[in-house]
């Protein structure tokens, strides 16, 4: 009899620096890991009886999707009905959605009704039902969101967290975030499913709050925010890793106040010294006014940036850093006393890591020049989300179809309208045609776009060893793509789950 | 001996691995007998492994029943080190031909008892009835297996301190840094190699060209060859009955024009005689399996 050992050939692996490499992988079909292939040969004595030719198309990690609110017609932000229902609609979508590359989901709640949270969120634990995509456990979007980003969250449900952890406990269910170390991967029995909470910083309660969820394992992710610079690089330094689907929802670029997408532009040589100034935090009931109209003259009035306030407090360095952060000359009158040497400096501070940021490769919510123009400035940290929501179903004709409380929307090619309308009703692409957008709107390689939906989501939830990878040891979650990233299968732990033909 | 000379290296590895095909093909090896075969590292050979996983993809091929047994491997470098032989042989070789991992030998340079790894290797070979063909390459200083310069012509698996030539030239696997790569190895000593029924050396480049004179290469006299010396450990070859050397034009800078004519000349009546065998084997005339070289 065959073992379970599992050889494709013939094939391109990415590389995590998203290079494509003409190797050979081992896995094991039974245990549904990845191997180590001449540990395999060499100490376990064992080569693959089984040898999949895949014909010189690319082998990649399955994709994984930060930000999906539903599809196929199911939407996880509602509950109608019972749990037996909810839980067929959940299992139904990791069933289908492996036809668009997507292996894992983190499912995302948009904001609810607080009562509404601590049921969604059970239901909504990791899970992995046979032949389907994983979930990873859940994404909240709201409801700590800032009223005038809101998008299409509903502003009565929109909440500050005066009391900072303890709100944060009552809405989700202290339940729901519970600490525990290791419970991202470990097998059956996982009690908690918190990933990433997508929160406005500036929003009272929240900033306080960041650290201590960080700390728990959960990615805290900037959104629906009018964070100024200030406030979103504090929110940086208290452990955010990550600005939810870039560009929309937040301030656009202002070359004075960059706010959230000028964390993109951050220097790494951010002092260490810098202490994160009293920010500035809004109450999210009206537009934050620190920046600019009273910016007549230049040379007086600099961008309220860090690097601005850098000089300001460290001036006796302040030569030090002009050639490598910022050309102003502010207190131009004071001499340094002592001026460190350079490279000294930059190892002492070498130490502000700017965040993950999430794009909606559609075509439609970001133009393809903010596309590569975010992408260029860290392509480490792109990570591409569908931002799905119900109507995700690449198999789906143009046409008018229901949405919810009566509306309906209508979906033109990648676009959806709410009817009667031209206001943009959320996205529809599904993952693998993002990942194919993205070559095209930046010129990066299919590798590298490859890189945006497998490796940078996985490190950015520091589960890089088990998914979006295929280090020996993770999970064979894998799909086979034509040289234009056209998906042609998809497997789920060493077996196949979904084919083309 | 013979000396077969092709325009480049990839003609090279061609021509070893259609020998080596048709050598394995020929001994018909089952499971109960078994086709062993001595493999070699390094720069040379991965022609010829080239050639031969393409063969065995062609399905003209399989190492089923083939037992290999390696030259060597250093001492102290984890078997998973991108530049240990484990490594080499498998992602040049191995992971890509049929073999059962099973009927794979390396010599473990991270065994408690090194002795006892080397004395067991030379036992291991003797279970499977000896090597019926090593396979191997040449350094710059005509070295075969790690066997340096000085190594005795009759030695066999044993600890070798490397030469500081062969450190020198290892050191680029190693960023260049020279304290970076392992002064000893395990090896089989060149008595082990001469004790397998056949030996097929792959010497290719300008660079091995001197080692490749003085281990087969002629004096003056066309019928005096440089001698067996063990300082260039490739000519205790000239000893063995069944020896061929498969070289590049490049390889034969350093050997006079008459010595390359006359080997040339060999391979050609080498062929002719070969052929007539076949011929009269078919008729059914002679019986009994050609063996030793036209010289």
């Amino acid at each position: 009899m065959p073992n379970d050992l599992v050889c494709f050939t013939n094939c391109l692996l990415p590389k995590e620096d998203g290079s494509l490499v003409e190797k050979d992988l081992w896995v094991d079909s039974r245990r549904g890991v990845i191997l180590d292939p001449q540990k395999t040969f060499y100490l376990r004595k064992d080569r693959p009886d089984t040898v999949i030719d895949l014909g010189g198309n690319i082998l990649s990690p399955g994709y994984i999707d930060l930000q999906l609110n539903g599809a196929y017609g199911f939407d996880f932000s509602v509950y109608e009905g019972s749990d037996d229902a909810y839980k067929q609609g959940i299992k139904m979508v990791a069933e289908r959605i492996v036809e668009t590359g997507v292996t894992s989901i983190v499912p995302t709640v948009i904001t609810q009704d607080k009562s509404v949270y601590p049921k969604l969120l059970q239901l909504l634990r990791p899970f992995s039902p046979p032949n389907a995509a994983t979930f990873l456990g859940w994404h909240a979007e709201g409801p700590f969101l800032n009223v005038a980003k809101r998008g299409a969250h509903l502003p009565p449900y929109l909440l500050p967290a005066p009391e900072g952890m303890k709100t944060f406990e009552e809405v989700y269910g202290a339940d729901n975030l519970v600490d525990a170390e290791d419970w991202t991967m470990a097998g059956g029995s996982q009690v908690t499913g918190v990933r990433i909470i997508t929160a406005a910083p500036e929003i009272d309660g929240v900033m306080g709050v960041i650290s201590k969820l960080t700390r728990r394992g959960i990615v805290m992710s900037i959104g629906h925010s009018i964070a100024t610079s200030d406030v979103a690089t504090n929110a940086v330094r208290n452990g955010s890793t990550l600005i939810t689907h870039l560009f929309n929802a937040m301030p656009q670029l202002h070359h004075r106040d960059p706010s959230i997408i000028g964390l993109l532009g951050a220097s790494p040589y951010l002092s260490s010294t810098f202490t994160p100034s009293p920010a500035r935090i809004s109450n999210g009931l009206g537009p934050n006014k620190s920046v600019g109209s009273e910016a007549i003259d230049e040379n007086n009035t600099p961008p309220q940036s860090p690097a601005h306030l850098l000089q300001q407090r460290f001036s006796a360095i302040a030569p030090a850093l002009s050639g490598t952060v910022t050309p102003l000359h502010v207190n131009e009158s004071k001499t340094p006393k002592t001026v460190p040497d350079t490279q000294e400096y930059k190892a002492q501070t070498l130490d502000f890591e700017r965040p993950f940021y999430d794009l909606i490769v559609d075509g439609v919510h970001c133009h393809p020049n903010s596309i590569r123009l975010a992408y260029a400035s860290y392509p480490e940290r792109c990570i591409l989300i569908t931002d799905a929501m119900k109507i995700l179903d690449p198999n789906l004709r143009d046409g008018v179809y229901e949405w919810r409380e009566g509306k309906r929307y209508v979906k033109e090619g990648d676009k959806l309208y709410l009817e009667g309308t031209n206001t943009l009703a959320g996205s529809l692409v599904p993952l693998d045609k993002c990942v194919r957008n993205l070559t095209k709107f930046t010129g990066c390689s299919i590798g590298e776009a490859i890189k945006c939906a497998t490796f940078n989501p996985a490190k950015c939830l520091n589960i890089e060893n088990k998914k979006g990878t295929l280090r020996p040891g993770a999970d064979a979650d894998l799909i086979v793509l034509d040289r234009h990233g056209n998906v042609l299968s998809t497997w789920v732990k060493g077996k196949k789950v979904w084919d083309r033909s | 001996m013979r000396l077969i000379i092709r325009e480049d290296p990839k003609a090279v590895g061609e021509y070893i691995a259609n020998y080596i095909c048709k050598r394995i093909n020929d001994f018909n090896p089952t499971s109960e007998r078994p086709f062993v075969l001595g493999l070699p590292t390094g720069s040379s050979p991965i022609s010829t492994y080239k050639a031969l996983i393409r063969m065995v993809k062609e399905g003209k091929l399989s190492f089923k029943h083939v037992i290999t047994f390696n030259m060597d491997e250093y001492v102290g470098l984890p078997a998973d080190h991108p530049e240990s032989y484990h490594t080499f042989m498998f992602r040049e070789f191995f992971s890509h031909v049929d073999i059962p991992a099973s009927q794979v030998n390396i010599l473990n340079g991270n065994a408690v008892d090194l002795v006892a790894e080397c004395n067991e290797y030379e036992k291991r070979i003797k279970t499977y009835g000896g090597i019926e063909l090593f396979l191997g390459g040449i350094g710059e200083d005509g070295h075969i297996a790690f066997n340096e310069p000085g190594s005795s012509l009759a030695s066999r698996t044993r600890i070798k301190t490397l030469a500081y030539d062969t450190i020198l030239a290892n050191a680029r696997f190693f960023n260049n840094d020279i304290s970076a790569v392992p002064r000893m190895a395990l090896t089989v000593g060149v008595g082990t190699v001469l004790d397998s029924r056949e030996v097929v050396v792959v010497v290719t480049g300008l660079r091995k060209a001197l080692a490749l004179s003085k281990a087969i290469g002629m004096s003056s006299n066309p019928r005096i060859e440089e001698g067996v010396n063990h300082l260039w450990t490739l000519s205790a070859l000239q000893l063995h009955p069944w020896a061929l050397i498969v070289v590049d034009e490049d390889a034969t800078a350093e050997l006079h024009v008459k010595t390359v004519k006359y080997f040339k000349s060999i391979e050609f009546v080498q062929e002719q005689v070969e052929k007539a065998q076949a011929e009269l084997k078919e008729k059914g005339k002679i019986s009994e399996e050609q063996v030793g070289s036209m010289e």
